[in-house]
């Protein structure tokens, strides 16, 4: 059985088992944790898009997710879009501010562009909690609900098939020719010039792409969530994510998933033990970062891989 | 404006800066000799004023020896992240060491932050400060706290800047920022440097935090703003320079304390504070990444 093969059964068991999962005896409180987890997961796969595939780095992918949070509620709510338009909405919108951040930052590299995304993220985060009139500030805004009366199962399911089908999207993406330019521009991007890579467009293209699923993710959980305030645009919550990508593996968007979903679920389980979960979490992604940077999910899979060539 | 106000305007932004320019001047140094941002800067403030309370509330020590033993702890916390995390980067143990650079100072930042949230709790402590009551400089009026913290803060930065010019450890920290290689072959460990460096720049904030403590509170989050204060001066005066530090430090005081008095409708000036200087750092980053006294690099 060849490698691919083998992570396509990987990948179809892990659908079959979040397909199956709520028919295991899963609590309401749960659904909603692991609904919530697909947010993480999208928003985590959607940065390590960005910073493990094309070696930007970016600090304001909790600023896009918030972005697309209060675009497509006020989008809603201003200009009585339906949701899924809102959703849409919510994409081009932090798409469009992604691409914006990507033409400003192209001659900018490592830790330029690390002060510069979290300058930009942060200016995010101020203008909406300065601007009250329209987004109420930092009490929060109400938001109508993806679907009125809809149940928690009918949302995990929503969540499921959206989080699933981007990441597709995502990997096909990946899979393409522009999935080789954006890696050619994180090798080497004056050697990728040279071969003829149009590296401004890429950049550019793959800050908005990014931007625009980390502003789809923040636009469903405005909606399922119902109440966003601009702390989900803090810097915290972006060492959240950062957390999260690095542990499940940043060079793979499934692991960045993966990683999303394990520390939310985490996070809840240990709910007990309070802020010293992200105490752990902070020391973990320290130790991941220096000892395993391939992330948790990408040394499991090169030691069955290793285990498996040295049986064979 | 009469003069009085002017002159309490420039006197307060001339406090606030010397602050401002021990924390810039902490990450100034570490760039210059490891080319890396310590995103856990906050954090090491942060510690700094938890090191300073600790010290009078549990040991008991009077104000100023608190304040050297928190000098001391966070050069050897300092150097210890150097020694366990950041040297990592220039052995070549590391397969992507920008990336690495950055993330890893950031996570120490999420640790850290939580670390302090649950062994200290996140509400705010408030130690004794270093000196009480008021100075009257004819009908200026200055709280002796701050003035005191700020002279501290001055004699400081004098003491590093003279240190880097004169001491053997501070020319060999300045040769390595100038040319990592050239140094390594006269002789000088890089090594070494880095550690002095990234200890000294830790020590540099602890003293701010330790300063600022009873200022302005010790809380788990104390760090958060004046570490993106800090970034936007060094950006402003360019990565790595000391001096661009100090004037960065000196020009972003004055701009917040006029601006707060010099725009009008009050609430959203204030709202937006925080926000002006960020556009400054984006702007300076895009137009002249080299900032205004930093060294032109290729590719920024």
């Amino acid at each position: 059985m060849s490698q691919a093969a083998l992570r396509s059964i990987i990948g179809a068991a892990l659908l079959v088992a979040f397909v199956l999962l709520p028919f295991a005896g899963l609590s309401d409180y749960w659904t909603y944790t692991v609904t919530i987890g697909f947010y993480y997961a999208l928003l985590a796969a959607s940065w390590s898009l960005l910073v493990g595939y094309v070696g930007r780095i970016s600090f304001a992918q909790a600023a896009m997710s918030g972005l697309g949070g209060y675009a497509s509620a006020l989008g809603v709510l201003e200009f009585g879009l339906p949701i899924g338009l809102g959703l849409v909405f919510a994409a081009l919108i932090a798409g469009l501010v992604g691409y914006v951040l990507g033409w400003l930052t192209l001659r900018l590299h490592g830790a330029y562009l690390g002060l510069t995304t979290i300058a930009f993220g942060e200016i995010l985060r101020i203008s909406v909690t300065a601007e009250h009139w329209l987004t109420e500030g930092s009490l929060g805004l109400q938001v109508p609900p993806l679907i009125p009366g809809g149940s928690r199962l009918e949302y995990y399911y929503i969540f499921l098939a959206i989080t699933v089908g981007c990441l597709a999207a995502m990997g096909l993406l990946l899979r393409s020719r522009i999935g080789l330019f954006f890696q050619s521009i994180r090798e080497d991007e004056d050697g990728a010039a040279s071969l003829g890579v149009a590296v401004t467009t890429w950049k550019c293209v793959a800050f908005a792409i990014s931007s625009a699923f980390a502003g789809l993710a923040g636009g469903l959980y405005a909606h399922f969530v119902q109440l966003i305030a601009p702390s989900m645009m803090s810097l915290q919550e972006m060492g959240v994510i950062l957390a999260m990508a690095v542990i499940g593996g940043f060079h793979n968007i499934l692991y960045a998933a993966l990683g999303g979903m394990l520390l939310q679920v985490l996070l809840e389980a240990l709910r007990e033990v309070e802020q010293w979960r992200l105490v752990v979490f902070g020391l973990v992604t320290i130790l991941v970062l220096r000892f395993a940077p391939n992330g948790l999910f990408g040394m499991l899979s090169n030691i069955f891989v290793r285990r498996r060539n040295s049986d064979g | 404006m009469s003069l009085l106000a002017i002159s309490e305007q420039a006197i307060n932004g001339l406090i606030i800066g010397s602050f401002y320019a021990l924390t810039a001047l902490g990450l100034a140094v570490i760039f210059g000799v490891l080319r890396i941002v310590n995103f856990a800067h906050g954090e090491l403030y942060m510690l700094g004023g938890y090191a300073y309370y600790l010290a009078i509330a549990s040991l008991g020590i009077p104000p100023l020896a608190a304040i050297l033993i928190a000098v001391a702890a966070l050069f050897v916390i300092g150097a210890a992240i150097e020694g366990l995390l950041i040297r990592p980067i220039h052995t070549g143990k590391i397969d992507r060491p920008d990336e690495y650079a950055i993330m890893i100072t950031f996570a120490l930042s999420v640790f850290l932050l939580n670390l302090a949230n649950s062994v200290f709790g996140p509400w705010p402590q408030r130690p004794e400060p270093l000196m009480r009551g008021r100075v009257e400089i004819g009908e200026l009026i200055i709280s002796g706290d701050r003035l005191a913290a700020a002279s501290a803060a001055i004699v400081m930065i004098a003491i590093v800047v003279f240190a880097l010019r004169y001491t053997w450890a501070g020319k060999a920290v300045r040769a390595v920022s100038q040319d990592r290689q050239a140094a390594e072959i006269y002789g000088i460990s890089v090594q070494r440097a880095g550690l002095i460096a990234f200890g000294t720049g830790a020590a540099l904030a602890g003293l701010a935090g330790a300063l600022i403590g009873p200022v302005f509170n010790v809380v788990p989050i104390m760090g958060v703003v004046p570490v993106i204060k800090a970034y936007i001066i060094v950006v402003l005066g360019g990565l790595g320079s000391i001096p661009g530090a100090i004037i960065g430090a000196i020009i972003l005081g004055q701009v917040e304390s006029f601006a707060t008095i010099l725009i009008p409708d009050p609430s959203r000036a204030l709202a937006y504070k925080d926000a002006y200087g960020l556009i400054v750092l984006v702007a300076v980053l895009l137009l002249r990444p080299q900032g205004l006294f930093g060294t032109k690099d290729r590719r920024a």
